[in-house]
């Protein structure tokens, strides 16, 4: 594993800025590691070994993401929506997974630790690199239950909808009154009142004729409804 | 696990942990202890006390007792310097000085460890001067029964760093001080700097092995510097010439003697124009003319730390701010009084 200071550096530079949830994302994906006896999880011998869960889409998800080296693309990262500071390191060579919360008292904690740094986010940098992991975090030792389709890998399963025809991989249909459908069918989705659309410069490729790989002008390719 | 039960129906059951009896102005200690066993005789007595229900304890595996959880917080909590006894009196164990010295306490573990639901330790403030034997601290757990693991947490937070508590002891320093004025030097007045400082640094066990009187002259002050080092000094105190006046040259002297690191100016109210500095490792300390006047300056507050081979940088002559502003007092009570403990 590389220096913290290293990773906090390369982390930050990755994410847009440094901030006090870099630190403890770095922190956590540290100890995580740790915990689930991984030293270099980005390595070829181990990326494929562990799956982490973050609980928050906030700075410290990019820093646990990028310790690690688990990618949402890879199904090595899992999102749960929770609003909640924590994260859940899994081995899936050895099963062993702990969850790892940052705690709320080490925000107030900051300003005994790093009294000499003014502004907010500044001293609470500096007390985040200060404190020990049983200050910044709780851990607790959890089952979790990781179902087939829900493992990195190739796509396992593709089933059609039976209204719209979409494809809906790895088991994420819904199933009303006996009809098989693709969330945005049912209803149970993110957006609403879905309408196809065309838009100017459609016939654009990087590889097309001699507009070929530079980009539309955004400018003349808004679309208009 | 806690059951309750009538008091009434406690006779032959073990009590579970120490109860307390208060009267006012008489008494405050425990009437009973943890592991009596509850006889006839006792009912009265505590129902007099309030107790009209007793627990019974049955602890589950994950869980401990609060005598338990003291004695584990103690471990934690206690630095070097510290003794405590496996002997909890009404779930509270006392931490005491191991020999006379300087509390000093670890702010942020206590914080930490504070911040842990259910446990608590309380201090005396850092940097108090305490005497073999003296309470520095008491821990407790809350409750009657704690799960094992918070408990633990909190004692490792308090272990962090070599303990939350510790008394150092202050060494045996052999002191040169340098007396600056020309208006002394030149028998224009009488010194009266030179019993003070030697005062106080013999009530906190160090002796002075030689005072220097030199004018307002860098070059003097210098040498004087100089031939304390030479004779083996391991700390020096320079008196006067540390204002802002023409005259004043203490501070070029102590430069020009090659100081390796000066910090001037301590948020201290009498001695803001002190000065701390250090000569490889020797330090040099500069105690303005207030020290002359008033009873107990920020010099009081510094040197039993120099004298724990604490390091004096510009950060701890800043965080005595706080609390830093004597009340001047027609009759001084220090040290039981707020002065430089407000860090």
């Amino acid at each position: 594993m590389e220096s913290f200071e290293s990773l906090l550096e390369e982390s930050a530079k990755v994410h847009g800025h440094l901030c006090p949830g870099q630190v403890v994302g770095v922190r956590m994906a540290l100890l995580g590691c740790r915990l689930i006896g991984l030293d270099n999880p980005k390595s070829r011998e181990q990326i494929k070994k562990l799956l982490v869960y973050v609980e928050m889409d906030r700075c410290t998800a990019d820093a646990v993401a990028y310790v690690t080296g688990v990618k949402l693309g890879r199904r090595s990262l899992k999102f749960m929506d929770y609003g909640i500071m924590a994260a859940t390191f899994l081995n899936l060579d050895t099963g062993s997974s702990y969850r790892i919360l940052s705690t709320e008292e080490s925000r107030e904690l900051s300003d005994i630790y790093a009294p000499e740094v003014s502004g907010k986010g500044a001293r609470q940098i500096i007390a985040y690199e200060k404190m020990p992991d049983s200050v910044l975090f709780r851990v607790q030792k959890v089952h979790v239950k990781i179902s087939e389709l829900d493992m990195p890998g190739p796509t396992k399963q593709k089933i059609e909808c039976s209204r719209c025809g979409q494809i809906v991989r790895d088991g994420r249909e819904v199933e009303e009154n006996g009809q098989i459908l693709c969330k945005p069918c049912s209803g149970k989705c993110y957006f609403s009142h879905a309408r196809e659309i065309s838009w100017p410069g459609m016939d654009w490729s990087p590889l097309s004729g001699k507009n070929g790989k530079s980009i539309p002008d955004y400018r003349k390719s808004v679309a208009l409804g | 696990m806690l059951k309750k039960i009538l008091v009434q129906d406690a006779v032959g059951e073990t009590l579970s942990h120490d109860i307390t009896e208060i009267r006012p102005g008489e008494f405050k200690g425990a009437a009973f202890r943890k592991g009596h066993t509850v006889c006839d005789e006792d009912i009265c007595h505590l129902q007099k006390l309030g107790k009209n229900h007793l627990y019974l304890i049955n602890l589950d595996k994950d869980e401990i007792h609060e005598n338990q959880a003291a004695s584990i917080l103690a471990n934690g909590l206690a630095g070097t310097g510290i003794t405590w006894k496996d002997d909890p009196k009404e779930g509270k164990i006392c931490l005491h000085a191991e020999s006379d010295g300087l509390l000093v306490v670890n702010k942020a573990n206590l914080a930490s460890f504070n911040m842990i639901d259910e446990v608590m330790c309380a201090s005396l403030h850092s940097y108090t001067l305490v005497k073999k034997g003296q309470q520095v601290a008491a821990t407790r757990a809350i409750p009657l029964v704690m799960k094992r693991t918070p408990v633990e947490r909190a004692a490792a937070i308090a272990q962090q760093n070599g303990g939350t508590v510790s008394v150092h002891q202050l060494k045996n320093s052999n002191v040169g001080i340098v007396i600056t004025g020309n208006e002394v030097f030149n028998g224009l007045i009488k010194d009266k700097f030179a019993p003070i400082l030697h005062k106080k640094i013999e009530d906190l066990g160090s002796s002075v092995s030689g005072i220097k009187f030199a004018p307002d002259d860098v070059a003097l002050i210098k040498q004087a510097i100089e031939k304390h080092k030479d004779n083996g000094c391991d700390l020096i105190l320079l008196s006067g010439g540390m204002s802002v006046d023409p005259d004043d040259v203490t501070r070029k002297g102590i430069s020009q003697a090659g100081a390796t690191e000066m910090n001037y100016g301590a948020a201290a109210l009498p001695g803001a124009m002190f000065m701390v500095a250090y000569i490889d490792k020797t330090p040099l300390i500069g105690v303005p003319a207030c020290g002359l006047h008033h009873k107990v300056t920020v010099l009081d507050l510094i040197l039993p730390r120099v004298l724990i081979g604490e390091h004096i940088g510009k950060k701890e002559l800043a965080f005595i701010g706080h609390g830093g502003l004597c009340m001047d007092c027609p009759e001084c009570v220090h040290p039981h009084c707020p002065f430089g403990k407000g860090m």
